[in-house]
């Protein structure tokens, strides 16, 4: 198994060529990349969750120059609002809210505290959410790490991210070809893809990875059949379109209910990215455009829409060819999650990459993983929807009533009865992620742990208090978003 | 406290004595708040208890540390030795031997888990040895050495961990003590009925043989294989896992303790099942667990007799049991802890583990005072039964299955059996690639598989293709290297009987 092929596009593409090349080039593993026409638009935007700085780790990606050359900007998560303000907003950090007492985690005791009247909320515990509401970077020193964790993404505008990713893949080895499309060549034995058929020629391969998109152009032609998440999301399109850069660039995205569906304000050094996230049913493409223009209160141009069709392929790996990103599973939009389920499937490919001809074993671990998985993101992103307040119009009504897994159900359940995030396999989400959401929805448990009822409460209110005063004192000593992002131009 | 002060303390009642009543009493003792909680245990002196020579996992110390247990007073008062891992011997096939670690083997390097840099090394021809020279605390179960864990993470002396081999007997009186001491309410007497809500279907009382009757509002069934509560009263269905662990009989014999003390368990595979030894200081737990369909009782005997390294101090002792799980173990108000929920022969050890468990669980899933049960609690207790007894059995089948004992029929049979798809999966994956089980709820760690599919003859072709990043000549001198490393500091270690001679020799024993 030397000879890898990646079919595809933007971001799944390179990423996909560039890593293999770059983690197996030392086994004398050689990948081609086979380029389709990108479907990107210069309004789009790549929006990143904490864990793939690992992957740009890999890759050799400096993030100074990605940060600089992409006109990109960081962020420390997603502020979730109601544009009517009638729900209060809520932030989901990319880090953790405070720290332990008496050898037990917060949360229950933030939970106690507040039947008590603490008026504090959870953000207000954690760095990152702090940071983030003053505008400031957080970068941890050693108190910091102690006290807790402080993670953060990127917003970049696709367009230039991927011109990065396919310059980086190229110089780590990665052989181009430029294809208006491929055909499969299988092998009439084992229906295993033998090469790819190009206008151009043929390039044969032992591994195939489809990186084409939600079409799944490879692993469609095996016959594997998409799942449909329709039921769980009441949003089937999406309209992007660009605004100007905002005065004081916002550390964090912003994600604004209104009676359609949501806005998202994603900020950079280029300009402000803005989706708009609706049902087509309900909602003309023009009413979603003044809906998105409202919502961000900026003049929006370059506006496109395409279809939001959430879904999986039944197996995202069959017989020799991968399905990577959004050809293995289409995510909603909400949580911009896309770039990390192409890492999920990257790291678990290399993890299970094949030691010979007969992978079988490999296969069905990687199958396994990578279903679990995308199963706790969609979970996370079905609960956004179940349990928001944001009124009853249509669309939201729609969100109320949608599907929700046994998975999500046991979770919701547990939470609301004790604050438990029931602990699962393979979860992309950290508990504080789960706290921050179901929190911000207004899910409030009926108790929390007894346990911490042994921690006398004097103890705990000192507790409260010294978090409080050391949560303002770092986020003061840290550089704002425009100081900071100004110092990497030098 | 979560109500107001004037709803009554939520009543516990613990059914049973033995290691898992007296860890559940004392646990939920030490993890609630005493005045949010009244916790009674009832047990009878008519009935005897399982607890035989007993051998744990590391986690108990997590356990006892909890409780603020000084660890030397604990393990003189139940006659403790030190445990760093366990020596199986003819499971691959007679004569074999290889020990399960309390430990890491080796580190990763470049990101890549350590097995994958062995098994390459291993498979391009190169004499690196077995897995077990890379694991310290291998090396000093072989050379019979203990000392604590190094606090410095750097050093090859921090890579381990350790647990204990005690009388589980004394072990189950000094969490008595314990417990009493800080206002757990014992009651002696024997249950004869019990008496349901008519309207819930829950317990609201057990009737004692004496005539008085004990109120509750939590029932914590630790009745042992009698499952009075959750098998008994509520009739939650019983699953079978004989067809994978066919052995249903044991046998157990005290002998006189012999030197040197080793500071490891030893399970020896039998025709007709295996024998367990366990090191005391005051002498050395023996047992046979055997399987009737393929042994009798006297041939199990003859067997443990013959295998005892020092004259037997009484009769062997048989017990009977099924291996499996209760479908569900909270049902209503009971929730089923140790043997009343689920039965795994003691080959890893598991017994205290999964009781520790269950009462971690049940103090954060616990109805709270003023509040009834929780069906959504309960849920997620009973979640979490599962993922850890499931995860034992497979890890239990696995030393049974990976066997070439070529001829004697049970062996055959249990090599040759169907096994759990999670289980058959597992196996086909370390075959193909070296990747061994990572999973993050429940036992065992990657560490534990490793020293299982090694040590029983199940060996990888393949391996992570990352580790082919590290030249191959300098991955060798780096095993090479760990190698001396961990034979040089094992050498320096003191003998495990001189340790605990030291730190916490029974006085009579001395």
């Amino acid at each position: 198994m030397t000879r890898v092929v990646v079919l595809g596009r933007d971001a799944a593409l390179w990423l996909a060529a560039g890593v293999i090349q770059k983690a197996l080039q030392a086994s004398g593993i050689t990948v081609t990349a086979v380029e389709m026409a990108s479907a990107l638009g210069p309004a789009d935007a790549c929006t990143t969750l904490p864990p793939l700085e690992a992957l740009h780790n890999q890759l050799r990606v400096d993030e100074a120059v990605l940060i600089r050359t992409t006109r990109g900007g960081f962020t420390l998560g997603q502020n979730f609002a109601d544009a009517s303000g009638a729900t209060p907003a809520f932030l989901h950090a990319y880090g953790s809210a405070g720290t332990a007492i008496d050898g037990k985690d917060f949360f229950a005791y933030w939970l106690k505290a507040r039947r008590f009247g603490l008026p504090a909320g959870l953000e207000d515990f954690s760095l990152t959410a702090a940071a983030a509401r003053h505008g400031r970077l957080m970068l941890p020193d050693d108190e910091s790490e102690i006290y807790g964790r402080c993670d953060y993404g990127y917003h970049l505008p696709a367009q230039a991210y991927v011109r990065s990713l396919r310059a980086l893949a190229i110089y780590h080895g990665v052989t181009v070809h430029a294809a208006e499309g491929a055909d499969a060549i299988l092998d009439p034995e084992t229906g295993a893809i033998t090469a790819l058929q190009l206008d151009g020629g043929r390039i044969e391969g032992d591994l195939f990875i489809d990186a084409t998109g939600p079409r799944g152009e490879l692993i469609a032609a095996l016959g594997v059949r998409r799942e449909s998440w329709r039921a769980y999301f009441p949003a089937d399109r999406m309209l992007a379109a660009a605004g100007p850069r905002l005065a004081a660039i916002p550390v964090y995205a912003e994600v604004r209910a209104s009676e359609t569906g949501w806005t998202g304000l994603f900020p950079t050094q280029a300009q402000t990215h803005v989706t708009h996230a609706y049902a087509s049913a309900l909602t003309s493409d023009e009413e979603a455009f003044r809906a998105a223009t409202a919502a961000g209160g900026i003049a929006l141009t370059g506006a496109g829409v395409r279809a939001s069709d959430p879904g999986r392929r039944a197996l995202a790996w069959e017989r020799n060819c991968i399905a990577i990103g959004e050809a293995a599973c289409a995510f909603d939009p909400v949580h911009g999650v896309d770039l990390h389920a192409i890492q999920l499937g990257l790291v678990h490919l290399l993890a299970c990459f094949p030691a010979s001809r007969n992978f079988a074993a490999e296969r069905a671990e990687y199958n396994r993983v990578i279903h679990s998985a995308f199963e706790r993101i969609r979970d996370f992103q079905s609960a956004h929807y179940v349990l928001n307040r944001y009124g009853r119009s249509p669309f939201w009504t729609r969100a109320l009533q949608a599907q929700v897994s046994p998975d999500l159900a046991h979770r919701i359940a547990t939470f609301a009865a004790r604050g438990d995030v029931a602990p699962m396999e393979d979860e992309s989400f950290s508990p504080d992620s789960w706290r921050a959401l179901l929190i911000g929805h207004g899910l409030i448990p009926d108790s929390y742990l007894p346990t911490a009822d042994r921690t006398p409460p004097e103890q705990m209110k000192a507790q409260f208090q010294r978090m409080l005063g050391f949560v303002k004192q770092q986020v003061l000593k840290q550089p704002t978003h425009d100081a900071y992002l100004a110092e990497l131009d030098g | 406290m979560q109500q107001d002060g004037s709803t009554p303390p939520l009543r516990v009642v613990i059914v049973g004595g033995g290691t898992a009543g007296w860890m559940c009493a004392a646990g939920l003792s030490r993890l609630l708040a005493p005045a949010d909680y009244a916790i009674t245990l009832v047990e009878s002196d008519e009935i005897g208890t399982v607890g035989v020579g007993e051998a744990t996992l590391p986690h108990i110390k997590t356990f006892n540390d909890m409780l603020g247990i000084d660890e030397a007073q604990f393990m003189r008062d139940t006659q403790g030795s030190f445990k760093l891992g366990i020596e199986f011997v003819g499971w691959d096939r007679p004569g074999s031997r290889y020990i399960h670690p309390f430990g890491t083997f080796g580190e990763p390097w470049a990101g890549v888990d350590f097995q994958h840099h062995w098994t390459r090394a291993t498979l391009a021809g190169r004499d690196v040895g077995s897995l077990q020279a890379y694991s310290y605390a291998v090396a000093a179960c072989r050379a019979g050495g203990f000392e604590f864990p190094n606090e410095d993470l750097k050093s090859i002396r921090s890579t381990y961990a350790y647990a204990y081999h005690f009388d589980a007997g004394l072990y189950a009186n000094f969490l008595r003590s314990w417990s009493t001491a800080r206002g757990i309410e014992r009651i002696e007497g024997q249950v004869v009925h019990v008496v349901r809500d008519p309207g819930s279907g829950h317990v609201a009382a057990l009737t004692l043989k004496s005539g008085a009757r004990v109120e509750g509002d939590l029932f914590v069934d630790c009745s042992g294989f009698r499952s009075l509560l959750v098998g008994g009263t509520m009739g939650v269905a019983w699953h079978d896992w004989s067809e994978w662990l066919p052995c249903d009989r044991a046998l157990a014999v005290p002998c006189e303790r012999v030197e040197p003390l080793t500071p490891y368990t030893r399970a020896t595979a039998q025709t007709g099942g295996w024998t367990w030894r366990i090191p005391l200081q005051h002498r050395t737990g023996n047992g046979h667990v055997f399987s009737s369909r393929f042994c009798s009782e006297e041939q199990a005997r003859d067997t443990l007799l013959g295998a005892l390294d020092a004259p037997a101090l009484a009769e062997p002792r048989l017990l009977r049991f099924q291996a499996g799980r209760r479908a569900r173990a909270w049902e209503g108000n009971c929730v089923a802890i140790g043997l009343a929920g689920g039965f795994l022969e003691p080959l890893e050890s598991t017994s205290i583990f999964l009781i520790q468990a269950a009462v971690t669980d049940l103090a954060n899933l616990m109805p709270v005072r003023g509040g009834g049960v929780d069906p959504r609690l309960a849920a997620e207790f009973n979640r979490l039964f599962e993922i850890h007894y499931d995860r034992t059995r497979d890890f239990i089948v696995l030393h049974y299955t990976a066997n070439r004992r070529v001829g004697e029929p049970l062996w055959d049979h249990v090599r040759g059996m169907a096994l759990p798809d999670s289980l058959a999966h597992k196996i086909a994956l370390f075959e193909a690639s070296a990747a061994a089980p990572d999973y993050k709820l429940g036992l065992f760690s990657r560490d534990s598989w490793l020293a299982v599919f090694e040590g029983q003859g199940v060996l990888p072709r393949g391996y992570n293709r990352l580790a082919d990043r590290i030249p191959l000549a300098e991955t060798e001198a780096k095993l090479g290297d760990l190698r001396a490393r961990i034979a040089t500091n094992a050498a320096e270690m003191s003998p495990h009987a001189g340790f605990i001679a030291t730190y916490c020799a029974r006085a009579s024993a001395a």
